[in-house]
């Protein structure tokens, strides 16, 4: 991420500095969509990059004055750039911007995976098994019946019988208990927060992943049959699953320890890699039908646990990240139905509430269940609010597979995903930040790259017998 | 060959260029100009073998906008330095002189030759002769800093040579400013044509001014990546949807950047080792859309401007050897030693390639490619022999050279940047 929030405080006028500009920016770019409507081939996508970019960063820096995540500026920058506010990108372009998902995903997946120590694994294993247990029963069971109780405030419903009615409901309470590793790693890359809480939210949404592909594929034999009377329950749906899991894990462990004797023996470009990965690899792995989130989340594991290199590997994907993540964030902000939205905002509240209230809930009863830290059980169900590209993800599945229906539901879905969007991420931070985990250490500043840079000279002008490794290091 | 193969070539490319880069040297291998990856992207381009389609090549224009973008944004905050000094005043002046006569001679001669034999309405020919006089201006700087590198040449006479090649990008590339401008965007306003390239000046200034802002003295590392891929990636965008020179713009911000912020020196020193990166597959992409079977008189075109660009360096190396007392060991053939062209030709070239897609951008980049080639087979090896004229190469490295860079000796005794003791160990 971008900024150091707990950084030293910025002074007023570097924050002045950076509101002119981010105006200045709005305005350069308002002036030449004006002038120049009609694109000139692939101008308006570079432009938006960089545009996103920038205002991304500095929107950012203006909401860390409020103390709300970098997360929320990225997106708020994205969604008044957009098509449907300022108009500054339209839709052409924001789809074009999506081609960046595949890198921005693929360092999630990695970075998450990474995060992931069988150490702390095996500490959380009561509280991780606990919470996995009841978010998978109870929430999916009570957003069913909530879908169904809202049926007259919800248009697409109204034609369906009985038994289709559960099937959708099912579908949405199996949409429900997705989380979003990508807010969850972007709020902890920016407070840089540790401890129990952190940890335990981490490793929580890392699995539920695995767990919400899982619960699709399920649901997904069940309930066609309630909703196409007609199809029956096929098992070659399960077998298409297992072979997409075995195949992903199988894959990622082979491409983690790839990546483990390459940072040991070369360690350089790591940027390179990680975009011909992002982009190579992704569309392979689209082609051979496995998942893409899971081989790479399997790779950050496997550097991380089977290998030295873990801390390397998190630091490069870092780096990397602070970048392409603000890409990531503000096009989603930027591809947001803000009219839908709109039209949609009750029930997409209601739904969001009930769905926080029971995340809650559940999370309470879970940490009480495994006997967790008073401050995991205060705060630990603040960072599976979240929701975003998976749940769009399973929308969009849900869409085409049932296409009576499936649009109404895609809407709703969008809706529901913007409003957990904006405020999942806030809650999560406030959550770090009231439990005392986020990081108080300055980050570097360009300042002292100089410093550095001297000292790796040094280092190679007067080379010490062990500095070659840092402590503790051993072969890969 | 579909795109994701040729993104993995492209990446393995900047992968090769991030090896041959060592902090801020060149370790003398591959060849000084990169002509090597002209050659290739020519031969597994459309144009020759065809294992990628124009279609396929089509969808990488983004990409060549942006390389060509940032390789300028970079030549830019570089400009007019050696290592982290200035070049002298009297040496800047001179580097914009030769690049000036060179570039006039080459346009002067494609003009004519394009009015004698070329059906192109005038302002094409206007267009094309001004690009490949463009192109015909520079010097590249890696093929200086490759011979000094290579041959361990040090003294009086590299250091001239070294410091005309930093000075002769500026003049080229407020050509292109002009040269695009003359094809404003469809505006409801009439604009005259120097105001457009005001409005690229200018917005290279006011992105290089922000950027200036932004990184300030408070902001991190992190973001410094992130205000400057954004900026030049705004830049890029804005001026290609003008239809403005983003090459041009992109310098100006580099240079805007280099003046007014008090990180000049790190930006630098972690721009610097970006460059290479990115010029190996924007030259691969320039060669692949090279296309050399474009128009009957076009070998005829290449001859007539390879000729007036050896003409007017012959011509403007004897003017040195006048005016510079220092220079006088080299004899007339430190002229040739000029010769070499290479990232900022081709960049020029393949920038028209694509804002004039047709008779101009091509005649304009086949023009650039084979300047480097052509470059590359007289240029190193005459600087060597002129430098060795003067007595500044060795044949072997310094034995001193274990930890410290070998000084260029001159008047100010400053090292040349370029040469470091590993390099000379590598090479």
């Amino acid at each position: 991420m971008s900024g150091a929030a707990h950084a030293a405080p910025k002074k007023a006028s570097t924050r002045a500095v950076q509101a002119v500009v981010l105006v200045a920016l709005f305005g350069l770019l308002f002036a030449a969509t004006r002038l120049v409507p009609e694109l000139q081939s692939q101008a308006g996508t570079i432009g938006a990059v960089g545009f996103l970019l920038l205002t991304g960063t500095l929107a950012s820096e203006m909401v860390d004055i409020l103390g709300l995540p970098h997360l929320t500026g990225y997106l708020l920058a994205g969604i008044v750039a957009g098509p449907y506010v300022l108009k500054l990108m339209d839709h052409h372009t924001v789809s074009q911007l999506t081609t960046v998902n595949g890198l921005a995903l693929a360092l999630i997946a990695m970075e998450g995976g990474a995060e992931l120590k069988i150490d702390g694994l095996r500490k959380s294993l009561r509280s991780l098994g606990w919470a996995t247990l009841l978010q998978t029963l109870v929430v999916p069971i009570v957003m069913t019946g909530v879908m169904i109780a809202c049926k007259p405030l919800i248009p697409f419903l109204g034609n369906l019988n009985t038994s289709a009615l559960i099937g959708v409901g099912i579908l949405w309470g199996t949409l429900a208990v997705s989380r979003s590793p990508s807010a969850t790693l972007g709020i902890l890359a920016q407070t840089r927060a540790t401890g129990p809480v952190a940890a335990n939210t981490l490793t929580f949404v890392m699995t539920s992943d695995i767990v919400v592909v899982v619960l699709m594929a399920a649901a997904m034999m069940i309930t066609r049959p309630l909703i196409e009377p007609s199809s029956s329950f096929s098992i070659r749906d399960l077998e298409k699953l297992g072979h997409e899991l075995l195949g992903s894990v199988a894959l990622g462990t082979t491409l983690g320890l790839i990546l483990a004797v390459y940072i040991r023996l070369v360690g350089k470009q790591l940027i390179l890699v990680f975009l011909a990965l992002g982009f190579g690899l992704s569309e392979m792995l689209g082609y051979l039908r496995f998942d893409a989130l899971l081989t790479f989340m399997v790779a950050g594991f496997v550097v991380q646990n089977l290998s030295n290199q873990g801390s390397r590997f998190i630091k490069a994907i870092g780096e990397t990240g602070s970048v392409v993540y603000v890409i990531f964030f503000a096009t989603a902000g930027a591809d947001l139905d803000v009219p839908l939205l709109r039209q949609l905002w009750p029930v997409a509240l209601l739904l969001c509430g009930t769905r926080a209230l029971v995340t809650f809930l559940t999370a309470r009863a879970a940490s009480r269940l495994a006997n967790d830290p008073p401050v995991v059980r205060r705060w630990a169900w603040a960072g599976l609010v979240s929701q975003a590209g998976l749940a769009l993800g399973i929308s969009g599945v849900v869409a085409r597979s049932f296409p009576s229906f499936g649009d109404g539901f895609r809407a709703l879905a969008i809706a529901t995903v913007a409003v957990n969007e904006m405020v999942g991420p806030v809650l999560f931070k406030l959550a770090l930040d009231r439990s005392g985990e986020t990081s108080k250490a300055p980050r570097p500043s360009i300042s002292s790259l100089e410093a550095a840079h001297e000292m790796v000279e040094e280092a190679h002008a007067h080379p010490h017998p062990h500095h070659a490794e840092a402590p503790g290091d051993k072969p890969a | 060959m579909n795109a994701i193969w040729l993104l993995m070539g492209l990446l393995l490319l900047s992968y090769i260029g991030s090896l041959l880069v060592g902090g801020r040297a060149i370790r003398g291998m591959g060849l000084p100009s990169g002509a090597e990856y002209v050659v290739l992207g020519f031969l597994v381009g459309p144009s020759a073998l065809g294992l990628f389609d124009r279609d396929t090549l089509a969808t990488f224009e983004p990409f060549a906008h942006v390389a060509l973008g940032w390789l300028m944004f970079v030549v830019g905050i570089t400009f007019g330095m050696t290592g982290d000094r200035r070049v002298r005043t009297s040496r800047l002046v001179g580097g914009f002189f030769v690049s000036l006569v060179s570039g006039a001679a080459a346009f002067a001669a494609a003009w004519l030759f394009l009015a004698w034999r070329a059906p192109l309405a005038p302002l094409d020919r206007l267009l094309a002769a001004g690009g490949i006089g463009a192109a015909c201006a520079e010097t590249t700087r890696y093929a200086v800093r490759w011979v000094a590198a290579r041959h361990h040449a040090e003294g009086p006479v590299s250091e001239l040579v070294n410091e005309i090649a930093e000075s002769d990008d500026l003049i080229p590339i407020l050509a292109v400013a002009f040269l695009f401008a003359l094809y404003p965007p469809a505006v409801k306003f009439h604009l005259h044509v120097l105001g457009w390239v005001a409005i690229t000046v200018g917005l290279g200034l006011l992105l290089g001014a922000m950027s200036a802002m932004l990184l300030g003295k408070t902001f991190r590392l992190a973001e410094t990546w992130g205000v400057l891929l954004g900026m030049s990636l705004l830049a890029v965008g804005t001026t290609e949807r003008l239809g403005l020179s983003s090459i041009s713009a992109l310098f100006v911000m580099g240079v805007t950047l280099s003046a007014l912020s008090p990180h000049r020196r790190e930006l630098r020193r972690i721009l610097s080792p970006t460059e290479r990166p990115v010029m190996l597959p924007a030259l691969l992409l320039a060669g692949a859309f090279t296309d050399f079977s474009l128009a009957k008189y076009l070998p005829y075109l290449v001859v007539v401007a390879i000729a007036a660009r050896t003409l007017t360096k012959w011509l403007v190396g004897l003017g040195l050897l006048a005016l510079a007392p220092v220079a006088r060991p080299a004899g007339p053939r430190l002229g040739f030693g000029l010769l070499s062209a290479g990232a900022l030709a081709m960049s020029i070239g393949l920038a028209f390639a694509l804002r004039f897609p047709g008779p101009v951008g091509g005649l304009v980049l086949a023009c650039a490619a084979a300047i480097t080639l052509f470059g590359e087979l007289v240029g190193p090896v005459s600087l060597r022999s002129a430098l060795t004229a003067a007595g500044e190469t060795r044949d072997d490295p310094p034995s001193t050279a274990a930890s410290t860079p070998v000084p260029v000796v001159s008047s100010t005794s400053t090292p040349l940047p370029v040469v470091s003791s590993d390099d000379r160990a590598a090479t």
